[in-house]
């Protein structure tokens, strides 16, 4: 349970910097191809400084994974929003949205690791 | 003695402990539940600093190797808490000192991530397990997960620098050295897997 929370709260934490840091970069009326590619190698670099912090207190492969999709999509994802001014208009509001969004990530993985836990080959021996 | 795998390993094994230990509060039970099938006399490849020493069944005669004496070096004092024996050696697990089928278990702990040639480690490994002896596996491999998968490839060449590669083929290789994968199970995702192999005896015609 400590485990669960605990990558809720990083993956908000790796969704709210991501989502600073595209924040501070791109402006409205940027090019938006430009925007989402800068905003996926902030996202990028977010998680990776981010991930190798909090691998140590819950699992090098739990914090890394879920982060570089956090990252990667959500670089993009609030580079394409920040470069239309969609959305978001303070710097609170966009980072709430990070974190929702850093949430919904951490669902869909914990989503998609109980379907595939479990035995693939057991020949019962 | 592949020395550059050495001094990256002498070098990692100063913060090895601070970067192990989530993984090691969070995926101590299921590497407890495998390695309960250990038994008879057991070699584990790449002891590291010995975290995974708390996790083995009590009583048993264990040769745990590493490439770097740094590493072994830490593991003393945790080996010698262990309830049963624990004999610390340093070896290459792509040249290992021991005769053919000599043991019954073998069990490796994230090593096949960093051993710079698997098949051929593996192929020792085959030749010093005893028939019908059996592997015991607990690694990180590459995803089959489409987006993951391609993360994996693009940071394997970053970690490599400071230590294990992140797309390896595991069970792939553990089938290319001969041996007959009887379980495999995926802990987290697919990438950390729990993986039990056999050496079959060679039938005589």
């Amino acid at each position: 349970m400590i485990f669960t929370i605990g990558d809720y709260l990083a993956g908000m934490l790796v969704g709210a910097v991501t989502a600073l840091s595209v924040r501070m970069v791109v402006w409205p009326g940027m090019d938006m191809v430009i925007a989402m590619i800068v905003g996926m190698a902030l996202g990028m670099l977010v998680h990776l400084i981010l991930g190798l912090g909090l691998g140590p207190l819950i699992g090098m492969f739990e914090a890394m994974i879920p982060a570089s999709l956090i990252g990667m999509y959500g670089g993009m994802f609030f580079g394409m929003r920040d470069s239309m001014a969609a959305g978001s208009r303070t710097l609170p509001a966009a980072i709430a949205v990070g974190a929702i969004f850093g949430a919904l990530v951490i669902a869909g993985v914990h989503f998609y690791d109980r379907a595939l836990r479990g035995a693939v080959v057991d020949t019962g021996e | 003695m592949d020395t550059a795998t050495q001094r990256k390993w002498d070098a990692a094994s100063r913060n090895f402990d601070v970067f192990s230990y989530g993984d090691d509060l969070r995926l101590g039970p299921h590497k407890q539940r495998l390695f309960a099938k250990m038994r008879g006399e057991t070699l584990m490849l790449a002891a590291g600093t010995g975290n995974d020493f708390r996790f083995f069944p009590p009583g048993l005669s264990i040769i745990a190797i590493d490439i770097s004496a740094k590493m072994l070096e830490r593991a003393t004092k945790k080996a010698a808490v262990y309830q049963g024996r624990i004999d610390l050696r340093q070896m290459d697990a792509c040249q290992l000192e021991f005769l053919d089928n000599t043991f019954d278990t073998i069990l490796t702990v994230c090593t096949f991530c960093s051993v710079p040639k698997p098949v051929v480690a593996l192929r020792e490994l085959y030749r010093v397990l005893k028939p019908s002896g059996q592997i015991l596996m607990f690694e990180h491999v590459r995803s089959r997960i489409g987006p993951v998968g391609v993360f994996l490839d693009l940071m394997t060449p970053l970690s490599r620098r400071l230590g294990p590669d992140l797309n390896r083929d595991t069970v792939g290789n553990v089938q290319k050295a001969g041996f007959r994968i009887r379980r495999e199970e995926n802990v987290y995702l697919d990438i950390i897997k729990a993986i039990e192999g056999i050496k079959d005896p060679v039938l005589s015609p």
